[in-house]
């Protein structure tokens, strides 16, 4: 199999490239990661990526294949475009290889304050919802950081320092979605303004690559419905 | 607690280029079969079209709702683009010559419909 992976280590002094690799391996049930591995034990052991779970669940080897963001993971081999052509996500800093510097994603995760504001005193067992309140949270506790919708986002390219991106717009409405939140008006305090929310056209780039199905575009929907409710 | 809100901005013009995408759904094929029923479309057909006052105001309403939805996303297209450290005074200029040209041709609008008698 044939690849064509981005290489940059910005302490060589070096500018990036794009190196050839020619791998003796059998695609069948494998995924990108695995072929990423390969190389690494046989071929080229300088090449740098992130992973951990290896099945789709921690979210660090988030990288562009051939065009798309993907979780390396859980991306099968069979039926790529060869030679499978292997980038870090778009827009973020390089660190190193396909390893990218995640600071400015989690700095507009950060500021969605993604976790529950409840100023009643804690009751004796837990703070309880009924089924119906707890399915409103479907779509939205999911999500697992990857940064693949973010990065695929060219409001995101165009302001990745004030508009917050699909990702952490998804995490902000699961918390103004949540029924135990006390914080929503200042949540939505928070996002009205023309950058951090308004930046979204509404393209649905993070729906086509969100690896965990998730639909950001829609979340960013209701949070502009509830204000346009609060509004009036 | 110090509390750190957004801008309060970007709501009403979303809502305005909504409402204005409505407008124009809405005009454009009513428009449309009352000009192809209206007869063949001579001089006589189109001026009587334009005659009465209620498709005068139909149509002002549309051309200011195709000019503000206009002005709105050439909005969206300056912030989207326009962001390095000295464009605030660019965008500014492009808002207000935008703004001062659409409203020149909304004006022009309103002396072409109501010229017609």
């Amino acid at each position: 199999m044939r690849f064509r992976i981005y290489r940059y280590d910005p302490e060589s002094g070096a500018a990036p490239t794009v190196q050839e690799y020619e791998l003796d391996f059998d695609p069948k049930g494998k995924k990108v990661l695995d072929a990423l591995i390969a190389i690494k034990d046989t071929l080229d052991e300088s090449l740098s990526f992130r992973r951990s779970c290896r099945e789709g669940v921690c979210g660090s080897d988030g990288v562009n294949v051939n065009g798309t963001n993907v979780l390396a993971c859980v991306t099968p081999l069979e039926g790529l475009k060869q030679p499978i052509e292997i980038r870090p996500l778009p827009r973020l800093g390089v660190i190193r290889d396909l390893i990218v510097d995640m600071a400015q994603f989690y700095q507009h995760y950060r500021a969605v304050k993604p976790y529950l504001i409840n100023l009643d005193p804690e009751p004796e067992n837990e703070r309880l919802q009924s089924p119906e309140e707890r399915a409103e949270l479907d779509g939205l506790w999911e999500c697992i950081l990857c940064a693949c919708c973010t990065t695929s986002c060219p409001s995101f390219w165009w302001n990745p320092d004030k508009f917050l991106g699909p990702a952490a717009l998804l995490q902000g409405y699961r918390f103004i979605a949540d029924t135990r939140d006390q914080s929503t008006n200042e949540r939505l305090d928070f996002l009205e303004d023309p950058y951090r929310l308004f930046r979204c056209h509404g393209i649905m780039n993070c729906v086509e690559v969100c690896p965990k199905g998730l639909n950001p575009t829609a979340a960013i929907g209701k949070i502009k419905s509830l204000l346009v409710k609060r509004a009036l | 607690m110090r509390h750190v809100g957004g801008s309060h901005r970007g709501l009403d013009m979303w809502l305005l280029q909504r409402a204005s995408a409505i407008y124009m759904a809405l005009f454009l094929p009513i428009f449309l079969i009352c000009a192809l029923t209206a007869g063949p479309l001579d001089y006589a057909v189109w001026h009587g079209l334009f005659d009465s006052l209620s498709m005068k105001v139909a149509s002002f309403l549309f051309i200011a709702a195709m000019l503000a939805h206009a002005w709105i996303g050439l909005r969206e297209i300056f912030i989207d683009y326009l962001h390095c450290a000295s464009c605030t005074l660019l965008r500014l200029a492009l808002y207000f010559a935008f703004a001062v040209l659409y409203l020149a041709c909304l004006v022009w609008a309103v002396d072409i419909l109501w010229s017609v008698r």
